[in-house]
This record gives structure tokens, C-alpha cells and sequence, in this order.
């Protein structure tokens, strides 16, 4: 289970939530939407329930969004969201919306589209997060879940709109202060708890264990891949700001220029005894060029540094893994 | 419309009373003079002279009466089309106007018409039942007249004004009219009548009939022949016309006859006319005097006599008892050659005309030159008979003048004392037998090429696909002769200009024919007997040695730039076409066309362009699979091979170009027969392209700057991989994208049975002269590809292979297997080492996984992200540099020592905090902590202003600013 520790406990003080409690039954149907629906690069997502208490937000049930389709253009997702909660009402289920879920794959969800969308729940539901799930990890043999909220830093910008360098600049908002996760624990009644331990009693060995997989090089190469892309984005985003800079620089220049030849002459005219020039506005004369904007790199720069993460741990643990086979097979000859 | 309409709105014009008098004039006097002039002969064709103003003045009638009609069965849209034409004919008779003032009726016309279309425009109900053509004609007429009207606003205003004396002139239109009219009206509806007449001039063609339509013409305008039935009135409606068309209409004699003899039961009715038109005659001639008169007082119309009605006379074309020589022939050979060229010439008569001359001339045994001469201006005038440069001649014309240009050529054969030549000045001309040697204008040459081209003009415009075509190239033997005529002719008396020419002609007949008769013989019949090879050489020589005298002759004497590029051309061409590759390749590069080609005119580019494809087929059949991709690769990779050597029009840019441009375009393409098969030229570029793409996409699968040798052979395999369902392959491309598939797995059997079977034999293969020959060297090239990209694709999982092994796998001799690898050795591109004594190629297994290759690619891509960011971080120093020079304290000063940092000159101290900054990238405290490292000569108070700045306060302090900035930087970095 991925129970994480808040790396920079300083940053979420003000943050209404510092643990997530999930119930085991979300986790189950996440995992199940994901098999029933997402293959491939295709994602998943769906709507969590549950409530706050204290400062721990707890997530008791949620359900899966239906998958799009070309044909039913006017199918109302609100409208759709209204009336599950509501039946779930019903039924006597919490129906408190507090975030949603999204699969991934590889581990590339930074994007602009989960940003809008998280922005949009933290703004309206103060208290809402976002679960990422990971199949392929998962796959592997280990549970990857994970619960992500936008810091109020970029909340404030999000609300202004406002993405230029020096927004984010006075924002002091970097890619590794965008998000916040939080950490979760799994909780389970006793119940089933109980129902686990003999469960696991009466299962015999499991025979396969994804868990010790040797193989490699496949994720890697896919890893690496989509690492690529990103890189190769991020050069594409700096040769874009790089030319807007020096495209400005230039652009002072000439101004600086002509702000000093208008003096000059004013001077000249002056010990003339002519009237000085109007005073023109420089700024019509000058027009600034648009600034790219820098959320994007911001972001790729957060995917980038989750992939490298990803490969990381992924390594690190594979060399555990090889050296353990080393060793039992050192034992075997 | 009708020669009534026509002249009633021509008296209209003059202002004097006596419309129906002068009607008939015009054309009424000139058929008497021929009437007199011409013998009894009837069927002769006429032909009416007219005064330039005669004529527009005429043409602009016909158009009102036209419009005219229209508006009186409300149709717009003819209208509006005969207004247009109205408006053009007018300008072009600007000069007239200009001198003579704008004709009343012109203005008359503008005004009613005006008035005509408002009245429609206010008639809402009218409008309404309108059908859609029209009731937009009749907007656009609106605007476009009231626009028009502008410029002869006085004089319609003065038209207006004095309605009562153009009402004068309407009544005696009426009048004028009114005879056509109830004969129309008598016919029924009048309105489809009319059109009906309208119609029918251009569908008859009948001289005979038109001439004594003018007749009745005439005796109608002397109103005292009212008894003239239907036919005389529709007849008599299309003499109008006729006077115009009879340009158009190939009347000949013949015609005019039958056409008599059907209407036999006119005859009866005609002969009486004639009777009367004689007995009339007289009463006619004084009228003349008479109108002439007139005229002279009216001043505003002028005849001219003097025009040459010559066709009139021509059957008889000698008064009789004239006693016939070199002078009187010429007389009225250039009496007939003056008419040439004018609107009213019939250019059928004027060809029989020349005939009957040359016919008299030879009676009279005036000698050779003068026939000479006769010859030249007939097949002149046959050129002549089409108008239209655009359009090609009949087949008959173009029997005919092929039958003259022959008999020129054999009376020019057997007479060598004739010169000719187009400097000979028309007055130092000789032409009567004597001991000097004749003289004569014109060039022989022009004529044939003028031939040559028509004969191209016939085929681009004949359906390939029909019997006529075949029928048509059987032709190409007839001109091939009569070039080959003329080129021996001008050998012994032309300039070397002239035969430079002629001989580029003939090269165009030779460069595109594959000489079959050479192949056979080189293919090694040499086996049989002596005595038939013999015979074989005797036939004609060798295409290649023909070619071969003619270009170098041009390329030692030509000094027009245009015939040597054509002849070096089509040189290369023919060389191509022979699988004479070095030759064809050699003389390519020497020319150095490749550089300045673009400067050349389109048909020579389009020559160009062939001539490419030819060598790049050439170098395909000679196994020289590179030079065959590089030949062709320009003209398929633009994706319009089919424009590009002048086989056909795009679809697509249909659009783009009007029609002007596509006339052009039409006229520059080449003759069906010499195209070049499309389908050859794709298939032979994209299989050379597969022979080429193939083992290099195996070799460098990982090389991230891998480039595309050919984008349209990779556009044709992602084609393929599109297909969601896969079925055997059916057309060309196809088949080469399975084959590349296969090749790509080292599969050479499935690529062979891919690239080579029934399919593909009949549709390309079998295209060359030496098939079998092409598709052995095809088989080796696929083997020997198939075994690199093997060797590329499958090295990483053989510690060592056998060659033995390789050769059978490839059905390859060892010693080939053996180059093969060992080609790829030394180029490195293939790591790996020969083990003699085994035979064995042992790898070195030093290629690097996918994986690593990722890392690598990874790796660099990093990099050069790391060379951009530095690139940002040079420039905002730059600016901030240049922004701090004025104050060059603390903040200076840091910044400096900053530069070094990133320069890692700098100080010990400063490069180390640098870099304990960027290796953490963590907070608030290293980041002030490093500030506190690098900024050791600044005070404490900026280090406090920088604080301040962190926690969000703006100061305008620079120094602040940079350490704003510098710690954000610093974090991304």
C-alpha cells in the first residue's frame, strides 16, 4: 500500500485535508472500472463520495463517469453526476462529492486538462482531491494510488488566469509546489478484515508474482519514451520563451534609442527656442510582444520530474530485485 | 438578324427619307457588278465588298436588331448577351465613331432599351413570372446599361427631346419591318420563327442560296414583290447573316449545287426572279446613280468600289482571248493573295482559286517558277484556312496541303535551278523561263515545320484510344518523308541555319522511336545469314547513327541556343531509350543542362523532364539502382509526373488556372504516342526506392536524425499500413508494399513473388525491350538487398552465422555473400569480423540495446534542452547587464561574479555555492543560503532587500529584482 509522507510538511498548513481515509470497497471498484473500461493509453475517471472530518477526508464510495461516445453528443454529465448522487441518497450512501479519480498511464497525468478540472472541484469544493491510479504499477504487483490538490499558491494563480513569468514569478510557484499530495490510508471494516485473514489462511501460494518480474526493459523503453516527448516539448517551449526574450530585449533597445534621440532633440530645440516635442506614447509605439505563456513548461516540467520519479523507484527497486536473483541463484549453483 | 432588320435600322440612321431605296445598296450593288462581271455561272459564291464602316456599321445593326427581337420576346438573357457583344463591337468600331460621330441609331437603341428595362423592372408582376436566368439578366442589363448610358447622356437626352423626328424614322422601320414581319407572322408564331432564322444560316451553308436571297432581297426593297412566298422570307432572313458568315461557311461549289438541286421546286420561282432581276437591272443601275447621290449628300455613308470582289471571277478567270503570261498571272495572283487575311474572304474559294491559277499556269506552260510560287501561296492559304491557332486542321485540308507539299518538293527536286528563299525581295523575283535560273519568294522550310506542327496539333487533339488515331500516325511516315525530302534538299542548297533546323525536325521524328530493327540485330541474330544482315543494313541506318550525324552537325553549327539544348536533348533521349547509359550520362553532365534548365522555355523543360525519366529507366535496367532513384526522384516527388512531361492536365488545377492558361497548357502537351507509361516510371522509382529504403531504415532503426530517402515511397507504405484490412495486393503499388514489407524481414522469395509475377509482368516488366534481361538483374538486386537488411535487423541476436548458411538462405554465390559483408564491415555498418577458416561472420555484439539507444537519445535530447536554457539564461543577463551599466555598484559587481559562475572561471567560493544551489533544489533557506554565498561583497542590507522581495515586496530597487529573478531562475535550472 502507497502510504506516503508528506514530503514538505510546511506547504499544506493551511490545507483543509492532511489525510485521506479510503475505503477499501473504492479502491475495488476504481480498480474494476479501470479493467471493465480503460485499456491502453485510454484513462478513466469517476466521482468520489464522501466527507470531511476534521482535518481527515474520508472517501466512503464513488462511481465511474460512462465512457464518451461520438453518438450521444448531448449526453449531460451534470446532469448524470446530479442524479447518481442522488439516488445514492436514496440508498442511504454518502453522497457528499469531495474529488474524483483518473487513471493513468505511465504515470503522465500532469496535464493542462487535470489541472482546469482540479482547479475547478478545489474551487467550488474546497476539501476535493484527486486520486491517480495506476494500473500498470499496479500490474506490477504493487498498489499505486495516490491523492493530489492544488496548492494555494496555484490556486491564487489559477483564479487570476494569470500565467506569465511574472505571475508565477511573484507566485513564487515552481513545478515542484503545484501539487500537493496527500497522504492515504486504506481503511477496511473489521469485518472484512477478518474475512481477509482467512481468506488468506485457506488461498494457497499464489504461483505468480508480478511482484519479483525481472523484466525491465519494455517499461523502461516506455518510460524513457514518453520522458522524451516531454523533453522534447520543454526544448520547443524554452526556443519559444528564448525567442520572445530576445525579441523584447530588442525591442527595449530600440525604445531606450528612441527615447534618448526624442531628448536629444528636445535639447536641441530647446537651445533653438522651438517648443519640445509632444510626448508620444511609447507603449502604442512599442507594442510588447505576447508573452508565451509559461503554465504550460510549468507543467511539463511536473511531468517530467513524475517520470523521472517513476524511474527512479523503478530502477531502485529492480536493482533490489536483481541482486536478490543474483543471490538466490548464487545459492542455487 | 435579318438583312430587313439590318437595313431598316440602317436607313433609320441616315437621316435621309429614302430607307427602302438605300437599303439594298450595299450589298445590292456589288451583286449586280458580279452579276455582270460573273458569267452566267450561278453557282459561283459571292462575295460582297464593303467600306470598313460599312461593315461595323452592319455588324452593330444586326446586334440591335438582335436585341431588338429579344426584347420583344422578353428574353434577358439574350439580351444581355447581345448588349455585351453590342458594346464590344461598338468599341472596336471606335475609330469610325470617332470620325463620323455616334451613330443615331446606336443612340436610339440605348435610350429604348433603357426605358424597355425600367418599364420591366417596375412591372413587379411581370418580374415575378420571370424565370430565374432571366430575371437576373434583366439586373444585370439594368446596371450595366444605366452605367453605359453615362457616357451618352447628351445625346440620348437629345434623342429624347426630339422623339418625333426618330418616330419619322421608326415609322418607315415599321414599314421596312413590316414586310419580314406579317411574312413571319404568316409563318405562325412569329417569335420562334424568328429564332428559327436565326438558327438557320449557320446551319446552311449555302451560297447560292444567300445570292439570290439578296436578290429577293432586293426586289422585296423595291416593294413591288409581294407575292414572294414563306421561303423567300426565311431565305431572305438569312442573308443578313449570311453576308458575315459566309467566312465561316466552307461553301464550295459543289455544295452549292446540290443544294440548287434540292430545291428544285424552287426553281421555278427562282427563274422567273431572274428574269425580273434582269429586266431589272437597269431600273437598278440608274438607282445607283441615284443613291449615290444620295450618299454624296448625306455624306455619312461612303461605298467603296474598288474592293476586289475576286472570287466572283475566278472560274473564268482570264477575259477570253487575253493572252496568258508570267505578268498577267502574277497580276492576279496577287490580286487573290490581297484578299487573304480580310474578314470577308472565303478561304475555300480562295484555295480553289489558287488551283485553278496553277491549273491555267501549267496549261500555258508558264514555266516552273511561276508554279513554284503558286504552290507556296496554296499551301499558305491551306495554313491560313483555320483562323484559330488553337484549333487543328481537317483531315482533307491536311491530306491536301501534305499532297501539295509534296508536289512542291518534287517540282523543286527536278528543277535545281529554282531558288528560293524568304530574303528574296518580291520584286527581284524571276519567274519567267529563261536561261537564268528562277527565283523565287517563300521558304520551304517554315512551310514544313508549319506541317510538322499541324500534325502534332491533329494528334493532341485526336482521342488516343480511337481507330482515327492509328489512322492519323499512319501520317508520321508521310511527314517523316517529306522532312526527309526537304533535310536532302537543304543539304545541297540551304544555310546551315536552315539545315540546323531541319535537321532538329527530324531528330523530334527519331529520338522518341525505339529502333527495333538495331535491337534485333545487336540481340545477337547475328547467327543467320550474312547476306539478310546485309540486307538489314541496306534498309536504313541506325537510328543511333542518324541521331548521332544530325546532333553533332547541330552542335558544331547551331548558334541558337534553343535547337542545340532540344538536340542534346533528345540525344540523351535516344541514347536513354537504347540502354546506352554512360553515353546518355556522360552527355547529361557535359551539357551541364541540369544548372540552367529552368531558364528554358515549357516545352523545352517539358523535353527536359522526359529526358530525365528516360535516363533514370535507363540507369533501373542497367541495375544502377541509385542513379535511377536520383533521376526520377525529382519529377515523382512533386506528385505531378503526369503535368510535369506534358501527358495530361491535373484535375486539381482546374481551379488555379483560367481558361487562357489551360489553352496553353493544352497545346504543350506531347502526342499520345510519344508518352512515357506513368505507371512504368512510378513503379521503377518506387521499387529502386525500396531497394534503397529498406536496408537503410534497418540499419539506423535507431538513429533518431534518420532521414527519409524517399517521402513518396514512405507515404506509399503508411498507405499501406492504413488499410485495416489487408488482401492480396492488387495494383502496382501495392504490390511493391507487400514486397517491401517482406523485403523488410529479409523474406527475398515473397518479395520476388511480389515485385515479379503475372501481375506486375504484363502491367510493367514487360514494358522493356529486354524484359527477361531487367527482371534477372531485378531478382539479384532483391537478393542482395534482402541479405543487408537480414544482416542489419537480425545481427543483434547472432553471435556468429555461417556464409554458407547466408548463400543458401539467399540463393547466393559465396564470393557475392562474401563482398556483401564485407562491404558492410568496412563501411562500419555492420559490427562484425570474418573468420576465414570457418566461413563464418562472427559479431561483435557491440550494438547497443534499445534500451541504451533510448538512453542515448535521451541523453542528447537533454543536452541540447540544457544548451537552449543556457541560452535564456545568457540573454537575461544581457538585458539586465545593459540595464545595470549605469549603475555599476554592489549590484554590478554581483552580477559579474554571477557571469563567472555560470563561465565556471569565477572564484572558488562563488562556483561552489553555484553549484550547492543547483544541486538543491529545494527551499527558501539553501536558496538564501547560496545568496548569501555568491553575494559576498554585497552589504547586508541588500541581502535584506532580497528577503523583502521574497515575501512578495516589489521594490523597485534592481539589485532586489536580480535576486528575485536569480532564485527563480536557479530552481528551474
Amino acid at each position: 500500500m502507497a502510504l506516503r509522507r508528506e514530503p514538505a510538511s510546511g506547504n499544506s498548513l493551511d490545507s483543509p485535508v492532511k489525510q485521506i481515509q479510503i475505503e477499501g470497497l473504492v479502491v475495488m471498484k476504481i480498480i474494476k472500472h479501470y479493467q471493465e473500461e480503460g485499456q491502453g493509453s485510454e484513462v478513466v475517471q469517476g466521482v468520489l463520495l464522501g466527507l470531511v472530518v476534521e482535518d481527515r477526508l474520508e472517501i466512503t464510495n464513488c462511481f465511474p463517469f460512462p465512457q464518451h461516445t461520438e453518438d450521444d453528443a448531448d449526453f449531460d454529465e451534470v446532469q448524470y453526476q446530479m442524479e447518481m448522487m442522488r439516488s445514492l441518497r436514496h440508498v442511504n450512501i454518502d453522497h457528499l462529492h469531495v474529488g474524483w479519480y483518473q487513471s493513468t498511464f505511465y504515470g503522465s497525468f500532469v496535464s493542462r486538462a487535470l489541472l482546469d478540472s482540479q482547479f475547478s472541484y478545489q474551487h467550488a469544493i474546497e476539501e476535493s482531491v484527486v486520486l491517480i491510479y495506476d494500473p500498470i504499477k499496479t500490474a506490477q504487483g504493487s498498489l499505486s494510488l495516490k491523492a493530489y490538490r492544488l496548492t494555494p499558491k496555484l490556486m491564487e494563480i489559477c483564479k487570476e488566469k494569470d500565467f506569465s513569468t511574472e505571475g508565477l514569478k511573484k507566485a513564487s510557484v515552481g513545478y515542484e509546489n503545484m501539487f500537493e499530495e496527500v497522504p492515504i490510508v486504506i481503511r477496511n471494516s473489521h469485518l472484512i478484515n477478518v474475512l481477509l485473514w482467512e481468506l488468506e489462511d485457506k488461498s494457497t501460494v499464489a504461483d505468480k508474482h508480478e511482484l519479483l518480474s525481472l523484466s525491465s526493459s519494455s517499461h523502461l523503453e516506455k518510460c524513457l519514451q514518453m520522458l522524451m516527448d516531454r523533453v522534447d516539448e520543454m526544448s520547443q517551449d524554452i526556443v519559444k520563451y528564448n525567442n520572445y526574450s530576445r525579441s523584447l530585449s530588442k525591442q527595449q533597445q530600440q525604445k531606450h534609442q528612441y527615447v534618448q534621440r526624442r531628448q536629444q532633440e528636445n535639447a536641441q530645440r530647446q537651445s533653438r527656442g522651438e517648443p519640445p516635442l509632444p510626448e508620444e506614447d511609447l507603449t502604442k509605439l512599442f507594442k510588447p510582444p505576447q508573452a508565451p505563456p509559461r503554465m504550460d513548461s510549468l507543467l511539463i516540467a511536473g511531468q517530467i520530474n513524475t517520470y523521472s520519479q517513476t524511474v527512479k523507484e523503478f530502477t531502485s527497486q529492480n536493482l533490489g530485485k536483481l541482486f536478490m536473483a543474483e543471490a538466490l541463484q548464487g545459492q542455487g549453483s | 438578324m435579318s438583312r430587313f432588320f439590318a437595313t431598316g435600322s440602317d436607313s433609320e440612321s441616315e437621316e435621309s427619307s429614302s430607307a427602302e431605296e438605300i437599303t439594298p445598296k450595299a450589298t445590292g450593288t456589288a451583286f449586280n457588278k458580279q452579276n455582270l462581271l460573273l458569267s452566267d455561272d450561278e453557282e459561283d459564291t459571292k462575295r460582297v465588298v464593303r467600306s470598313a464602316k460599312d461593315k461595323r456599321f452592319e455588324e452593330l445593326t444586326n446586334l440591335i436588331k438582335t436585341i431588338r427581337n429579344a426584347m420583344k420576346i422578353r428574353d434577358m438573357a439574350k439580351c444581355l448577351e447581345e448588349f455585351e457583344q453590342l458594346c464590344r463591337a461598338f468599341l472596336k468600331s471606335k475609330a469610325i465613331v470617332d470620325k463620323e460621330g455616334v451613330p443615331p441609331f446606336y443612340i436610339r437603341l440605348l435610350a429604348d432599351l433603357e426605358d424597355y428595362l425600367n418599364q420591366l423592372w417596375e412591372d413587379k408582376e411581370g418580374k415575378k413570372k420571370m424565370n430565374k436566368n432571366n430575371a437576373k439578366a434583366l439586373s444585370t442589363l439594368r446596371q450595366k446599361i444605366r452605367k453605359y448610358n453615362r457616357d451618352f447622356e447628351t445625346e440620348i437626352a437629345n434623342y429624347k427631346e426630339n422623339p418625333e423626328q426618330s418616330a419619322e424614322e421608326e415609322e418607315e422601320k415599321e414599314e421596312a419591318e413590316s414586310g419580314s414581319y406579317s411574312e413571319s407572322e404568316d409563318e405562325g408564331e412569329g417569335v420562334t420563327a424568328k429564332s428559327f432564322m436565326k438558327k438557320k444560316p449557320a446551319a446552311e451553308p449555302a451560297p447560292e442560296a444567300s445570292k439570290f436571297l439578296k436578290g429577293a432581297a432586293d426586289d422585296e426593297s423595291e416593294s413591288d414583290d409581294d407575292d414572294d412566298d414563306e421561303i423567300w422570307g426565311s431565305d431572305s432572313t438569312d442573308s443578313g447573316s449570311e453576308s458575315e458568315d459566309n467566312e465561316g461557311n466552307a461553301a464550295s461549289l459543289a455544295l452549292a449545287f446540290l443544294k440548287k438541286a434540292q430545291d428544285g421546286d424552287r426553281q421555278g420561282d427562282r427563274k422567273k426572279e431572274e428574269r425580273k432581276r434582269r429586266s431589272k437591272r437597269k431600273e437598278r443601275a440608274e438607282e445607283e446613280a441615284e443613291e449615290e447621290g444620295l450618299e454624296q449628300e448625306g455624306g455619312e455613308w461612303e461605298k467603296v468600289k474598288g474592293g476586289v470582289p475576286l472570287v466572283k471571277e475566278k472560274p473564268k478567270m482570264f477575259a477570253k482571248g487575253t493572252e496568258i503570261n508570267i505578268p498577267v498571272v502574277v497580276k492576279k495572283l496577287n490580286e487573290i493573295l490581297q484578299a487573304r487575311g480580310k474578314k470577308g474572304t472565303d478561304r475555300a474559294a480562295q484555295i480553289e482559286l489558287f488551283h485553278a491559277l496553277a491549273a491555267i499556269s501549267e496549261e500555258n506552260n508558264l514555266g516552273q517558277g511561276i508554279l513554284v510560287k503558286i504552290k507556296f501561296n496554296i499551301i499558305a492559304s491551306l495554313y491560313d484556312y483555320n483562323p484559330n491557332l488553337a484549333t487543328f486542321m481537317k483531315p482533307e485540308m491536311w491530306k491536301k496541303c501534305l499532297d501539295c507539299i509534296d508536289e512542291l518538293l518534287d517540282i523543286l527536286f527536278e528543277n535545281s535551278n529554282i531558288f528560293i528563299g524568304e530574303n528574296i525581295a518580291e520584286d527581284s523575283e524571276s519567274l519567267a523561263v529563261s536561261d537564268q535560273p528562277f527565283r523565287v519568294r517563300g521558304c520551304i522550310l517554315t512551310l514544313v515545320e508549319r506541317m510538322d506542327e499541324e500534325f502534332t496539333k491533329i494528334m493532341q487533339n485526336t482521342d488516343p484510344h480511337s481507330q482515327e488515331y492509328v489512322d492519323n500516325l499512319k501520317d508520321e511516315g508521310r511527314v517523316c518523308n517529306i522532312i526527309d525530302r526537304l533535310l536532302q534538299y537543304l543539304e545541297n542548297k540551304g544555310s546551315t541555319e536552315e539545315v540546323c533546323r531541319v535537321y532538329l525536325r527530324r531528330i523530334m521524328h527519331t529520338y522518341y522511336k525505339f529502333d527495333y530493327k538495331t535491337h534485333r540485330r545487336c540481340m545477337g541474330i547475328q547467327g543467320e545469314s550474312k547476306s539478310e544482315q546485309d540486307q538489314e543494313e541496306s534498309e536504313g541506318e541506325d537510328s543511333a547513327i542518324i541521331m548521332d550525324r544530325l546532333c553533332k552537325f547541330i552542335y558544331a553549327k547551331d548558334r541558337t541556343d534553343r535547337i542545340r539544348t532540344c538536340a542534346i536533348l533528345c540525344h540523351i533521349y535516344h541514347h536513354a531509350l537504347h540502354s546506352r547509359w554512360y553515353q546518355a550520362r556522360d552527355l547529361m553532365l557535359m551539357s551541364h543542362l541540369q544548372d540552367n534548365i529552368q531558364h528554358a522555355d515549357p516545352p523545352v523543360q517539358i523535353l527536359y523532364n522526359r529526358t530525365m525519366v528516360q535516363l533514370g529507366i535507363c540507369a533501373f535496367r542497367q541495375g544502377m539502382i541509385k542513379d535511377a532513384h536520383n533521376a526520377l526522384l525529382d519529377i515523382q516527388s512533386s506528385g505531378r509526373a503526369k503535368e510535369l512531361l506534358g501527358q495530361g492536365l491535373l484535375m486539381r488545377n482546374m481551379q488555379e488556372r483560367n481558361a487562357e492558361q489551360e489553352k496553353i497548357e493544352k497545346r504543350r502537351q506531347v502526342p499520345f504516342h510519344m508518352h512515357i507509361n506513368l505507371e512504368l516510371l512510378e513503379c521503377v522509382y518506387l521499387v529502386s526506392a525500396m531497394l534503397l529504403e529498406i536496408p537503410y531504415m534497418a540499419a539506423h532503426e535507431f538513429d533518431a536524425r534518420r532521414r527519409m530517402i524517399s517521402k513518396q515511397f514512405h507515404h506509399q507504405l503508411r498507405v499501406g499500413e492504413r488499410q485495416p484490412l489487408l488482401g492480396p495486393p492488387e495494383s502496382m503499388r501495392e504490390h511493391v508494399v507487400a514486397a517491401s514489407k517482406a523485403m523488410k524481414m529479409g523474406d527475398w522469395r515473397t518479395c520476388h513473388s511480389f515485385i515479379i509475377n503475372e501481375k506486375m509482368n504484363s502491367k510493367v516488366w514487360d514494358l522493356f525491350p529486354e524484359a527477361q534481361r531487367v527482371r534477372e538483374m531485378l531478382v539479384r538486386k532483391i537478393q542482395e538487398e534482402s541479405l543487408r537488411t537480414y544482416l542489419f535487423t537480425y545481427s543483434s541476436v547472432y553471435d556468429s552465422i555461417s556464409m554458407e548458411t547466408l548463400a543458401e538462405m539467399f540463393q547466393l554465390e559465396l564470393p557475392t555473400v562474401h563482398s556483401i559483408i564485407s562491404k558492410m564491415i568496412i563501411n562500419e555498418e555492420l559490427m562484425a569480423s570474418l573468420d576465414q577458416p570457418t566461413q563464418t561472420v562472427v559479431m561483435h555484439r557491440t550494438e547497443p540495446t534499445s534500451l541504451q539507444n533510448m538512453a542515448l537519445q535521451l541523453a542528447e535530447k537533454l543536452g541540447g534542452l540544457v544548451e537552449n536554457n543556457e541560452r535564456v539564461f545568457d540573454l537575461k543577463q544581457g538585458v539586465y547587464g545593459s540595464y545595470f551599466n549605469r549603475d555599476q555598484k554592489g549590484g554590478y559587481q554581483q552580477k559579474q561574479g554571477y557571469q563567472r559562475d555560470s563561465d565556471q572561471r569565477g572564484g572558488y567560493q562563488q562556483r561552489q555555492g553555484y553549484q550547492r544551489d543547483s544541486d538543491q533544489r529545494g527551499g527558501y533557506q539553501q536558496r538564501q543560503g547560496y545568496q548569501r554565498d555568491s553575494d559576498q561583497r554585497g552589504g547586508y542590507q541588500q541581502r535584506q532587500g532580497y528577503q523583502r522581495d521574497q515575501k512578495g515586496g516589489y521594490q523597485q530597487k534592481q539589485g532586489y529584482q536580480r535576486g528575485g529573478y536569480r532564485s527563480q531562475n536557479q530552481s528551474s535550472y
